[in-house]
């Protein structure tokens, strides 16, 4: 019996969504002072791969 | 009988012979061609198709018309009120088939006059006026396409379809809206408040359970709420907003060098601390400010130097006649000052709002007018206590 593929657009949701809190998180225990220079990529980066593997989901 | 009434028979005669000869298939010359329609195009979209439309209608490039669309949205916002009015009031052409009348279901005359109520409401725009309607209307007209778009990215159900499905869509959109706003408020109080750790756990958690949910049952759901709430308590912490000081206004007139404090702290609202009453001594006094989100105001006697350290989130940072705004501001000045002069250095943190530093109150008002090349230009705004040239990095 072959296993079920998991759902690609929830992996690359998860995962971005784990970057941000680790970000938050790591600026919360100060290993890093969170700024905008630094929120404002990280933000764009993990919206964009959700959208990104949203639509292209969706294509197939 | 009248000849009206004889004229009607014979049409009658002649309707009834039509219809038994529809009977037989007629020739194609004598077919009537039919009548072009203006429907929204499903296959050539940009948005909703209705610019496609248009070119199929008009037989041209819709390119055209698109060009035109954002011509019109950039000039007074007409362009978005024409086009939301076309997504709302023409059919798609989706499950249309060539001999279904256009309107079919729809009572023409109503969407006729829609069409011209909004022309009417679009032409203070297309004459450059109108800025009151504009005031609420283009707004209105934002928040219904961001509606359309937040559902159409939540969902996967674009601006296609009837009126009616479109505008089910843009409430079911701006109902994401407030609830993704409501989220973010939420968060960005809970991160302020020093809750920072909770919401960054929290965020983990929901990651953690959209990639098990992957495996198991998707959650796909929790997706846009575990953004908004780490977007927005990042925002906070970029910011460096804390609202531990409290909130409200706070005005601080030492009238001594022991009423001084070495930091002066205000979670959200306006502090002002006023120093001009307060005979510092001669080299470095150290003085903290810590502001969450508003303005902190700053006043010293025009005999003291002032050496500033400011970082401020998002705003702005004046100091005497120089200034300095923008997102991540980090102003540093460090005039040196002779050794018998008093030198004050100001180590300031403000999270979104402003820090001023002037010698008055009047000064601060002062400043916009300077900028106004006021002829008035008399009182002294420098920081001209300082012996030497300021370095700014």
């Amino acid at each position: 019996m072959r296993a079920s593929s998991p759902d690609l657009r929830s992996v690359v949701a998860g995962i971005a969504v784990l970057a941000l809190g680790a970000v938050l998180l790591l600026d919360q225990t100060g290993v890093i002072e969170l700024s905008f220079g630094i929120l404002a990529p990280v933000a764009c980066a993990a919206t964009g791969a959700i959208l990104l593997v949203n639509g292209l989901s969706r294509r197939e | 009988m009248t000849v009206e009434d004889s004229g009607h028979d014979e049409r009658e005669r002649e309707d009834s012979g039509h219809h038994e000869r529809e009977q037989e298939p007629r020739p194609d010359h004598e077919r009537q061609p039919q009548p072009r329609r203006f429907l929204r195009s499903r296959e050539n979209r940009v948005i909703g198709g209705v610019c496609g439309g248009l070119g199929r209608y008009f037989t041209v490039d819709p390119i055209i018309f698109r060009i035109g669309a954002i011509a019109l949205v950039l000039a007074g916002g007409a362009g978005l009120l024409l086009y939301l009015a076309a997504l709302l009031l023409v059919p798609s052409d989706e499950g249309e088939t060539a001999g279904q009348p256009a309107l079919e279901g729809r009572n023409r005359g109503l969407v006729i006059a829609g069409v011209v109520v909004l022309l009417l409401v679009a032409w203070p725009f297309l004459v450059g006026g109108g800025l009151v309607v504009a005031g609420i209307l283009v707004p209105l007209a934002i928040l219904v396409a961001t509606g359309v778009l937040v559902w159409w990215l939540v969902s996967g159900e674009g601006p296609a379809g009837e009126g009616k499905d479109v505008a089910r869509r843009a409430a079911l959109g701006i109902g994401v809206l407030i609830l993704c706003g409501l989220i973010a408020l939420g968060g960005a109080w809970a991160a302020a408040a020093g809750g920072g750790t909770v919401v960054a756990v929290l965020v983990i958690g929901a990651g953690i359970a959209i990639v098990a949910g992957a495996f198991l049952r998707p959650v796909r759901w929790l997706i846009l709420p575990a953004v908004t709430l780490a977007i927005s308590a990042g925002a906070v912490s970029a910011a460096g907003i804390d609202l531990d000081g409290g909130v409200g206004e706070r005005d601080y007139r030492p009238a001594s060098v022991s009423d001084l404090r070495d930091s002066y702290r205000l979670g959200m609202g306006q502090l002002t601390v006023d120093l001009r009453q307060v005979d510092l001594p001669a080299g470095d006094t150290p003085l903290t400010l810590d502001l969450g989100v508003g303005e902190a105001r700053l006043i010293v006697p025009e005999d003291v130097c002032v050496a500033t350290d400011a970082q401020i989130g998002i705003g702005e940072v004046r100091l005497f006649d120089r200034d300095n705004d923008g997102v991540d501001v980090d102003f540093l000045d460090q005039p040196d000052a002779a050794p018998e002069t008093s030198r004050l250095l100001v180590d300031a943190d403000v999270g979104v709002g402003a820090l001023h530093v002037a010698h008055d109150f009047d000064e601060l008002d002062y400043h916009g007018a300077r900028f106004d090349n006021d002829p008035d230009d008399t009182l002294d705004v420098n920081n001209s206590a300082c012996s030497k040239a300021r370095a700014r990095e």
